[in-house]
Formats: C-alpha cells, sequence, structure tokens
C-alpha cells in the first residue's frame, strides 16, 4: 500500500498478492481492511482457480503458462511471448483484463481462431529493468463461462548494470 | 444559556458529520485459472469519500 492516511478526496492503492501453492480447484480468499471508520472491516474478494495442469487447461492452453524474465548475465530479457491455443471448437475473442502496468506492457491479439494458436508478448519497461518482482496478467475469453487465465510474471535480477537497454538487444 | 446550548448542538452535529469513509468501486476480482506454486496478484483502489482523513489500520489476509 502506497500510504495508509487518506485525505478526504484523495485514494490509494492496495496490492493484493496470492501465493497459489499446492492448492486445487477453486479458492476464494477475502483480505479485510480495518480503518478507523468504524464498523465491521470491509473486505475485497479475489477468487483464483488453481490448475495442477496449466498444460492442459480449456478452452486455451498457454505456453509457457508462466514467464520468467529472469536475467542473471549480461544478456538483456526484456521481452518474452507466450502462445495461446484454442483447443476449442469455437472462435474466442481476447480481452486483457488486467495487468501490472508499471512493470510491463502486454500486448494479445485480439482474437483466436477455433484450433488456432497465437501469440502475445510482454514487454518490460525501462524503469524496472533492474528489479526483481512477481506480478501477473489476466486476459478473458469470449466463451459461455467467460474464462479468465492469469499468467504469472517473474523477474529476478542478479548482474550488476542490467537496467541499459540497447537497441536491437532484446533477449527472448 | 440558549446561546451555549445551541453552540454545543452545532458542534456536536459538526463531529458526527465529520467521519471517514471507506469506498471500495471494484471490490472483488477473479484471477480465472492460475497455475499452482505461483503468486498473482491485483490492485484494488480505495477512496476516501468521507469527511476526515481515512486511515488504513490493517490489513488482515482472508
Amino acid at each position: 500500500m502506497e500510504k495508509t492516511a487518506i485525505a478526504v478526496g484523495d485514494s490509494t492503492r492496495l496490492e493484493i498478492i496470492f501465493s497459489t501453492k499446492k492448492y486445487r480447484n477453486k479458492v476464494p480468499k477475502s483480505p479485510k481492511i480495518q480503518t478507523n471508520e468504524g464498523g465491521t472491516d470491509k473486505m475485497v474478494r479475489i477468487s483464483t482457480t488453481v490448475t495442477e495442469r496449466p498444460d492442459s487447461t480449456y478452452p486455451v492452453i498457454n505456453t509457457p503458462y508462466k514467464l520468467d524474465m529472469s536475467q542473471f548475465t549480461g544478456k538483456q530479457v526484456i521481452e518474452k511471448r507466450l502462445k495461446i491455443a484454442n483447443v476449442s471448437d469455437e472462435d474466442l475473442d481476447i480481452t486483457l483484463v488486467a495487468f501490472a502496468h508499471e512493470y510491463f506492457v502486454v500486448s494479445l491479439p485480439e482474437s483466436v481462431g477455433a484450433g488456432e494458436t497465437v501469440e502475445g508478448e510482454v514487454v518490460l519497461r525501462d524503469d524496472v529493468l533492474e528489479k526483481s518482482f512477481e506480478k501477473s496478467f489476466t486476459f478473458e475469453l469470449s466463451d459461455e463461462n467467460h474464462s479468465r487465465f492469469t499468467i504469472p510474471v517473474k523477474r529476478t535480477v542478479r548482474n550488476v548494470g542490467a537496467g541499459t537497454r540497447a537497441a536491437g538487444d532484446k533477449g527472448k | 444559556m440558549a446561546v451555549v446550548l445551541t453552540l454545543l448542538v452545532i458542534l456536536a452535529v459538526g463531529s458526527a458529520q465529520a467521519a471517514p469513509r471507506l469506498l471500495i468501486k471494484e471490490s472483488s476480482f477473479d484471477f480465472g485459472f492460475a497455475p499452482q506454486n505461483s503468486k498473482v496478484s491485483h490492485i484494488f483502489w480505495l477512496y476516501s469519500t468521507g469527511d476526515d482523513t481515512l486511515k488504513i489500520l490493517k490489513v488482515k489476509p482472508g
């Protein structure tokens, strides 16, 4: 959280991080927020369908199902691609629902045809190249269930001077 | 006496109205499918819509 005292009319962000660990299936969580408002605590709700077999999800399979953008050598890792394979028999629209915009930009195709595979891309922002972080992005499909998929994005940086982006030197 | 009483009433009403208030416009989020042994995160926005400074005292994991 950026600040714990919020002036009248102001706002702040509350980041909820959920570690999926060895959970299985649908996992609801309701963190509670205690304030000087009085009364009962307010809560936010998150829900995650933790899958043991992310390589066999439906209606799409994402490869890789999580992105490791770590950098341990001088070779820069700035972007990563992922494949979204539609294993259903209907064309699906893809909508990016949420992403850590302060850390990276996500580009996804607008749709994926039945039985087809498309590619998306995650590109790190310049000012996070020296940072280690664990974030994620979420997209939603246009199937009957409005299925959502969240792709974890992890970056660990262990070398010094990784923060300069050289033109045409994008690692994959 | 009447003036003092009026002043007290005004002060009482004033202090009763000056209250902090928390508004969470989007209070739920569905991650959908996510793999095991990973961390996923989402940002919620907290708005201070009362008449007094809102203080976040504690966030308890659900």
